[in-house]
């Protein structure tokens, strides 16, 4: 493949992790942030590629999987994405590291924004305002501004580590995504019981007064929401479904279950 | 006391801007405690609009529970419990409960978006496949101003309007509509998850697909960092072992490694 180095300079990083402020748009539950993932690299992607338009077009193709990661620390992950973009690496390669990395940056994101300074900035906030003073808004609004810059930060991170990692990856290429799809796999198998939920009711009861979904739980707990993905997965690899029929499908048969009080 | 026309369209404009950052969780500015000191300055008593944010916030982070209640949606818990401490003279507290049925409202309508907006991925991925990026960006922000859209059109109808007939609404709402989108809900992820696994799944690597399924369905773990720890440790052992079969092989001429063997 060929390679393209240093075609991105600080500034692209930059309007990267600025624009990650719309990461979240168009979040649906299918696959979470993928629109507004691609989205914040499509300006570093057209300067990696230029008049290529198929290699645009493979690279944004390549980020429209399920993500779903703390917002301020994508950038991280779209850092390395671009460092690695830019020097040509395997897509698959690209892909298997994000697929691998997505879910603890979200956990440790979480822990720093949603659990650490949430609670203390509301916390300081919520009293300097019970007591009428307008400084509590105020210095909240600031806080969570200066956070919301610490992506440029976090972006930067994430470029420089590619970058500063590509010669260790392009020797190892093969090891390296076979290591990655590893890592990949066992982190989404991981998602899968805290990301599906397929419960029946508690009013569901077979003959004999047993709960439908004990005796589910009973076998294994979560093995339907297990059975749930390798079921789509064999309509996706052996009857082709298409997606926006299958949501819609999914949509539909909800609301009758809801409706029937099955779940 | 009453809201002026003037002062339901401000509101509504404050749904919109805080309703798109509800969207991105960027600024912050969806919390309850931002939301009431903007609808407090619009309403022109700053400081019920902190008062009512103080009650509001705080409940919402669980730090403080009035009346067993927790809003469901921030943005309109703020938005509403200020509105209602306005209009009804009520005290922050009290209008706190009363805001539940707008905020739940907003939570549905939420949920709602999110299941619907799995729609857009389909052109979204069309626009990628042309690298059509004009596109592919008006489409992402189109959802973000749907939501925002009708954030700003439930404050309108709520602060200006129909504030007692909304709240009948809700109550009269059939639950289990909601529940089903709720349910698609949890069941949505799995689409995305088995595009994911359609891509990566090989024979070579779907052991541990279950390694990480079954670590995270019996540890109590609070996220998924554990599981990547893991993951990281079982690659790195692959890795290792890939990087040592290298030298040897470039040394030893094809076929010279399995002569050993039975």
């Amino acid at each position: 493949m060929a390679v393209s180095r240093e075609k991105l300079t600080k500034k692209d990083i930059d309007k990267m992790s600025l624009l990650s402020i719309l990461e979240q748009s168009c979040f649906s539950f299918e696959r979470m942030q993928a629109p507004g993932f691609v989205l914040g690299m499509i300006p570093g992607f057209k300067k990696i590629y230029g008049d290529q338009k198929e290699e645009v077009a493979a690279a944004m193709q390549n980020n429209m999987d399920f993500i779903n990661t703390e917002p301020h620390m994508a950038t991280f992950l779209q850092g390395l994405i671009l460092s690695l973009e830019e020097n040509g690496q395997d897509r698959a390669l690209i892909k298997n590291i994000k697929t691998g990395l997505f879910g603890p940056l979200a956990g440790l994101g979480d822990a720093i924004f949603w659990f650490t300074l949430l609670p203390i900035s509301a916390a300081i906030c919520c009293s300097l305002a019970s007591n009428g003073s307008v400084l509590g808004p105020i210095l909240y609004i600031l806080i969570w501004a200066a956070a919301c810059f610490s992506r440029l930060w976090f972006g930067r991170m994430g470029y420089n580590m590619g970058v500063g990692a590509v010669d260790m990856i392009s020797q190892n290429a093969n090891a390296i995504t076979k290591a990655a799809g590893i890592l990949g796999m066992m982190v989404v198998g991981g998602l899968i019981p805290s990301y599906v939920s397929f419960t029946f009711a508690e009013t569901l009861v077979a003959p004999g007064g047993v709960a439908i979904q004990s005796i589910f739980d009973s076998i294994m707990p979560n093995i339907l929401p297990l059975g749930f993905v390798f079921f789509l997965y064999w309509l996706f690899k052996k009857k082709h479904v298409n997606t926006l029929m299958l949501i819609v499908l999914i949509i539909l048969l909800s609301i009758a279950l809801s409706f029937l009080k099955v779940m | 006391m009453e809201i002026t026309l003037v002062q339901g369209l401000l509101l509504a404009l404050i749904a919109f801007i805080c309703g798109a950052d509800a969207c991105w969780e960027a600024f912050y500015w969806f919390r309850p405690l931002v939301v009431a000191f903007f609808a407090g300055i619009v309403l022109g008593d700053v400081k019920l609009g902190l008062a009512a944010g103080a009650v509001a916030e705080l409940s919402y982070l669980g730090l403080l529970t009035v009346g067993g209640t927790v809003p469901p949606d921030p943005l309109m818990a703020g938005m509403m419990t200020t509105v209602i401490a306005f209009t009804a003279k009520q005290t922050p507290e009290a209008a706190l409960g009363l805001s539940l049925p707008f905020a739940l409202l907003a939570q549905w309508i939420g949920i709602i978006c999110n299941t619907t907006f799995a729609g857009f991925l389909a052109p979204l991925d069309r626009a990628a496949a042309a690298a059509d990026d004009k596109k592919f960006i008006r489409i992402t922000l189109t959802g973000v101003v749907i939501k925002a859209g009708l954030y700003a059109v439930i404050t309108f109808l709520s602060a200006f309007a129909l504030q007692k007939q909304i709240s009948g609404f809700v109550e009269m709402f059939p639950v289990w509509l909601i529940h089903g989108f709720e349910v698609a809900g949890g069941l949505l992820p799995a689409v995305g998850l088995t595009l994911l696994l359609v891509v990566m799944l090989k024979k070579q690597n779907i052991a541990y697909l279950f390694i990480g399924f079954l670590m995270a369905t019996f540890l109590s773990l609070n996220n998924i960092l554990p599981v990547a720890v893991a993951g990281v440790a079982v690659a790195f052992i692959g890795f290792l072992k890939d990087s040592e079969k290298k030298s040897p092989v470039a040394a030893i001429p094809d076929g010279g490694e399995d002569d050993g063997g039975i």
